[in-house]
């Protein structure tokens, strides 16, 4: 660089990248920190849209959170929640791992079908909801066809309550294997093919390769692409709204769906609001357990 | 293995495959089984869209989602650049904020934009949508910008710095061009993320400013059950993310976790 400039040409990078990030910084500030600032501040309130009273009274800031602790409904959609986060995260790992590990080869056939396997992630997900609905609904559903014509009586499954549960499970898996699948090829193909090759000359089998070589090596890649579907398990939105309402009964509502009714079906916005601070809590927790485990606060490329 | 592949595709993508042909179906041959392999496609429930309500939150979805990336990528651009050259200390802290604000439940933004719209009367419409678009819009530019200029090296900044072209002239000129693919993919990912929406369409908007998603899931519960017209509003909304998801395949796994894997 230019010596004789430098202390002055160190100043003025430093003004204009300070100029390039402060757009972004005060925006980020303004459309994200002051709206979770409010939120925290509403947590403290009872307020509900019908007596705008309410508002602004903090008088007691901590009934909304004593609730928490004594509304069992809640407790009964956490519950749901930890069921539907540990099914979907499962399924869509294994199934995402097997069908990666299938189409790890490089034949022009294998790879167009490794895009055509990721439609369901990229559809909208009120596309995925509806396309759903058209399964589970027995007058139009293809499924419901084939059951009937092999003489199987089988309820709809949206409606019954052992299966409600069930079949947004299987709607979530099926949207959503493609990412698990993605991101294991992605690392499949990092893999270092020499350690392959030595395996093989060893007399490796196959199911040895993938045990000792494969799987440790995708490990990683296998934790983080779950700790991804974990925090968007607990977003979970348009499939429950559109498939079964929470129902039947609250069999089908999770934690984000239950607050999302206090605020919006029922008008308890300050009930709402420290669900949702909770939520934001774990989602929180959950992010910088991501930070950690790729490391990403000291990389340094 | 290779038709074991083929036969899993089919299989995984049946259900997508159904609900596209149930678009062309008339009624009576959306609920005859088994299904006609040939039927007589009709464009009807197309029609019937085009001269609903149906059109103008299709446009709304169009406006809303382009000026929210346009937006995003004018704040972002700037700051994911001077992020990659410039070593702060906050890194860690902004990275986690961040991939924070991205990973929130929707609620938690809903309920104070919503309280907040209420006064400032941004209910039902685009400007109140462009802006809590960018709570997610904006924090992928910047994750999604940063790795590519990680990856352009500082000599060619510092080239045209010393041939006297000011800062900003670097970045504008050399850096900006430079970075065009990963820019008109970042764009795509902003497009489709806003375009996707469904959570805050519901409740921020109610008939002026409604997104085509809500405008779908109203066909269900007011009007009946109007399969062939729900299958063909499904299909167009479908339709640009499927064009654009496979030009951008390549970013898509980096849009969705920041770059928690590389390559």
């Amino acid at each position: 660089m230019i010596p004789e400039r430098s202390a002055s040409f160190a100043r003025q990078q430093h003004r204009f990248f300070a100029f390039c990030v402060a757009p972004s910084l005060a925006a980020l500030a303004l459309i994200t920190l002051l709206p979770a600032l409010y939120l925290l501040a509403t947590s403290f309130t009872q307020l509900s849209l019908t007596r705008p009273e309410t508002q602004w009274d903090f008088s007691q800031p901590l009934e909304s959170y004593r609730q928490l602790l004594s509304d069992s409904r809640l407790h009964n959609s956490v519950w749901v929640q930890v069921k539907l986060s540990f099914w979907t995260v499962l399924l869509q790992l294994l199934i995402g791992l097997l069908l990666a590990l299938l189409l790890n080869m490089r034949t022009r056939l294998i790879e167009a079908l490794r895009t055509v396997f990721l439609i369901p992630m990229v559809l909208p997900p009120i596309v995925v909801a509806i396309i759903w609905k058209v399964i589970y609904t027995p007058d139009i559903s293809p499924m419901h066809g084939i059951f009937r014509a092999l003489g199987w009586n089988v309820p709809a499954l949206i409606t019954d309550p052992d299966w409600a549960l069930t079949s947004i499970i299987i709607a979530d898996t099926w949207e959503w294997f493609p990412f698990t699948m993605l991101m294991v090829l992605a690392a499949l193909q990092m893999m270092p093919q020499e350690l392959l090759d030595a395996a093989k000359v060893d007399g490796a089998s196959p199911w040895q390769l993938t045990r000792h070589i494969t799987l440790p090596f995708i490990r990683g890649v296998l934790l983080v692409a779950g700790l991804f579907r974990l925090i968007d398990s607990i977003k979970a939105f348009p499939l429950i709204f559109i498939l079964t309402d929470g129902g039947p009964g609250s069999l089908t509502e999770v934690t984000n769906y239950y607050s999302y009714l206090q605020a919006f079906n029922f008008s308890y916005l300050g009930f709402s609001s420290a669900i949702t601070v909770a939520l934001l809590a774990a989602t929180i927790v959950l992010s910088w357990v991501i930070v950690r485990a790729v490391g990403w606060g000291t990389k340094i490329d | 293995m290779q038709s074991l592949a083929l036969v899993l595709v089919l299989l995984a993508l049946a259900p997508f495959l159904w609900l596209l042909l149930m678009s062309f179906k008339t009624n009576a041959e959306i609920f005859r089984f088994p299904p006609r392999l040939l039927f007589d496609a009709t464009l009807a429930n197309y029609a019937a869209l085009w001269t609903s309500e149906f059109r103008n939150s299709f446009v709304n979805s169009l406006v809303v989602s382009v000026a929210s990336t346009v937006l995003s990528l004018l704040i972002g651009v700037p700051a994911a650049y001077a992020l990659s050259r410039w070593t702060t200390r906050g890194g860690g802290a902004i990275t986690l904020w961040i991939l924070a604000s991205r990973m929130a439940p929707p609620i938690a933004f809903t309920i104070p934009y919503f309280l907040v719209y209420r006064h400032l009367e941004l209910l039902d419409t685009w400007t109140g949508l462009i802006v809590i678009y960018l709570t997610f819009n904006l924090s992928l530019v910047i994750w999604m910008m940063r790795p590519f200029y990680d990856q352009l090296p500082r000599s060619l900044e510092e080239a045209a710095w010393i041939d006297g072209a000011t800062m900003w002239q670097g970045f504008y000129r050399i850096i900006l061009p430079l970075s065009g693919p990963g820019l008109a993919a970042t764009a795509i990912l902003c497009f489709l993320f806003a375009w996707n929406d469904f959570f805050f369409a519901l409740i921020l908007t109610r008939t002026e400013a409604m997104t085509a998603p809500v405008a779908v899931v109203n066909f269900m519960n007011y009007e009946g059950w109007e399969w062939g017209r729900i299958a063909a509003g499904g299909t167009m909304i479908m339709l640009p993310v499927l064009v654009f998801s496979f030009v951008v395949r390549r970013y898509l796994v980096h849009g969705l976790t920041g770059g928690a894997l590389k390559g």
